[in-house]
């Protein structure tokens, strides 16, 4: 196991305390069953499948949300103009994520990003380019979408998020 | 037009990773006696109703305030659940507050309850039982389970707290050297309180800042515990508490604001708050409250504050947003030792939740211990006199906010 990963415990003021009987139980939640309307991704979903990224207006407050939204919580309208949009976002905000490698058993470290898609008004969960070193992620970071080969229509068409060259005067300042 | 509230007492179990000597009644109890303890003119007898929660689903025992009525004292009477998450507490504090204030007839002394007792259940399933829903739609729509658990993994209560942690480190360019501060602080604070669970009364920076990564930014050193514990407040009314106490604490301004959800969406759409650092919900709660209390300036009115920070950079945000220091100034107060216990405006003396975490708990045990330090009773007593406090609670879907005001002094109108 790497160093980093190593768990150090800190030490702190304990109070042992007798131990009572205690039965075990299991609660499966596989057996529930969930309803959940997504008639409103249907169109989303087609035009993944031909490679075109559309998000959904809200006429109220022309907000755009991508992936698109039942309801806009501000206005309480119910979202229904589809519009373009770009395959060009950046980067709202990341963490790095330590995870176990199923192969070798190593710690993995990987950024998770939450992308603002060019022209829409929501933040969204995406996977990086895994080549990409976790330590080169920063706010505001420009990234184009990287197509899956063979599109489904399925959020996973988009495979991954690829970085691209940023042009901005203060990359300095935003690294840092 | 309701009527004037006090809180007369609070109460609190003792918090432990596992208190496997008692079971979740006897633990209830353990703070209702430790707040009964404190009024010697009121027995359980007197009380008129009853209002309690806990976390849905993280013990996986279900109602359970009907199957402990006779260890809560609450036979035969009004008894009432709220429970919204995270800010459960908070919730079940305003619950108690409305039941005075609304004067209904015969019922003047309210008694809040807030428990959890973790090691009873699984904390990941309890998660898992909220996000359960979400998870198969997004399966639905074509993500994997293997690279859902790899995002969600950042998803669960570290994650969002990492994502607004990147965040404020960018806006107010700190180092994790100002987060481990605020830990330290917190711990030690904890080591003079009686019932928190992480007393460290010797954890350093370096100690912190040497634990491994959990998560980006946050290290294992600098997260809140897993406790189990329980926390009691009493409600009455103006003149009852006059008579039952020598310093009756006013409460004179509550709120609850939910938001947008940030991070995470609804059914895989994307999330409304592009920064989650921003926390509008927080500030509206604080808009409104403070209007309530009639507060213009909280940084000079406010004497003590409680906030709801189970990661130290949400105690820098939530100290902003809530107005008691000016953007980006947070990590420069807790450096200048303002927020000490005998600083200018001391902030969670009692550890916070950074310390002890019954998550159906902690958000009441924020304006517990306000009104304590208020009353002069609490158990790591700050310096100056304290006359106007606050205590505050972050949960639900990582977006609604609880707030609590409470003087020494009833509030204006009811004069």
């Amino acid at each position: 196991m790497s160093k980093r990963t190593f768990r150090k415990s800190l030490d702190y003021v304990k109070k042992e305390y007798k131990r009572t009987r205690t039965i075990p139980a299991s609660w499966y939640l596989s057996s529930y069953k969930y309803k959940f309307n997504i008639t409103h991704m249907k169109p989303f979903l087609e035009k993944l499948k031909q490679k075109k990224l559309v998000g959904l207006e809200c006429s109220s407050c022309n907000r755009v949300f991508f992936p698109p939204r039942f309801v806009c919580g501000k206005c309480l309208v119910k979202p229904d103009r589809w519009v373009d949009l770009r395959e060009t976002a950046r980067v709202a905000t990341y963490t790095i994520t330590y995870i176990k490698d199923p192969e070798t058993g190593g710690i993995l470290e990987k950024p998770v990003v939450c992308i603002r898609q060019d022209g829409s008004d929501t933040t969204h969960l995406v996977n990086l380019d895994p080549e990409v070193d976790y330590k080169d992620t920063y706010i505001g970071m420009p990234v184009k979408v990287h197509w899956a080969d063979n599109p489904t229509g399925g959020l996973m068409d988009i495979e991954y998020y690829d970085v691209i060259e940023d042009d901005a005067k203060d990359l300095g300042l935003r690294k840092d | 037009m309701g009527r004037q509230v006090a809180i007369i007492s609070a109460g609190f179990s003792e918090h432990a990773s596992k208190r496997s000597d008692v079971s979740m009644p006897e633990l209830v109890r353990e703070a209702i006696d430790d707040c009964l303890k404190k009024v010697p003119g009121l027995e359980i007898k007197d009380i008129d109703a009853f209002v309690n929660g806990n976390m849905p689903a993280f013990e996986g025992s279900n109602i359970p305030e009907l199957w402990m009525t006779d260890w809560l004292g609450a036979r035969n009477k009004p008894l009432m659940r709220v429970t919204t998450g995270g800010t459960t507490g908070g919730s079940v504090a305003i619950a108690g507050y409305y039941t005075v204030a609304a004067g209904l007839p015969g019922v003047d002394t309210v008694l809040a309850v807030a428990f959890e007792q973790q090691s009873q259940g699984d904390t990941s399933v309890g998660l898992a039982s909220v996000a359960y829903g979400e998870i198969s739609v997004m399966n639905t729509l074509g993500i994997p389970y293997e690279q859902l658990t790899r995002l969600l993994s950042a998803g669960a209560a570290i994650g969002i707290a990492s994502y607004q942690a990147t965040n404020y480190m960018r806006r107010s360019k700190i180092t994790e050297e100002d987060l481990a501060r605020v830990v330290v602080q917190n711990r030690r604070n904890a080591a003079k309180t009686w019932w928190a669970h992480l007393k460290m009364p010797h954890l350093t920076i370096e100690e912190v800042l040497d634990t491994p990564y959990i998560s980006y930014p946050l290290r294992y050193g600098m997260v809140c515990p897993t406790s189990d514990g329980a926390c009691a407040m009493l409600f009455t009314t103006e003149e009852k508490a006059k008579e039952l106490c020598d310093v009756p604490v006013y409460v004179n301004g509550v709120g609850s604001v939910a938001n947008e959800t940030a991070i995470l969406g609804y059914c895989g759409s994307g999330a409304g708050q592009l920064d989650p650092s921003e926390q509008l919900g927080a500030q509206k709660t604080a808009e409104l409250v403070y209007k309530q209390a009639g507060i213009s300036f909280p940084r000079k009115e406010i004497d003590y504050a409680e906030v709801y920070s189970p990661f130290p950079n949400q105690e820098l945000m939530w100290v902003e947003r809530l107005g008691l220091f000016e953007e980006n100034t947070a990590p420069e107060m807790y450096a200048n030792g303002i927020t000490a216990p005998d600083g200018e405006l001391p902030i969670n003396c009692s550890g916070g939740v950074n310390s002890t975490n019954a998550i159906g708990a902690s958000a009441m045990e924020r304006p517990a211990v306000a009104a304590l330090q208020i009353m002069g009773k609490a158990s790591n007593q700050v310096k100056k006199t304290v006359h106007t406090s606050l205590g505050h609670g972050w949960g639900g879907a990582v977006n609604l906010i609880t707030m609590m005001i409470m003087s020494d002094e009833p509030s204006r109108k009811f004069k």
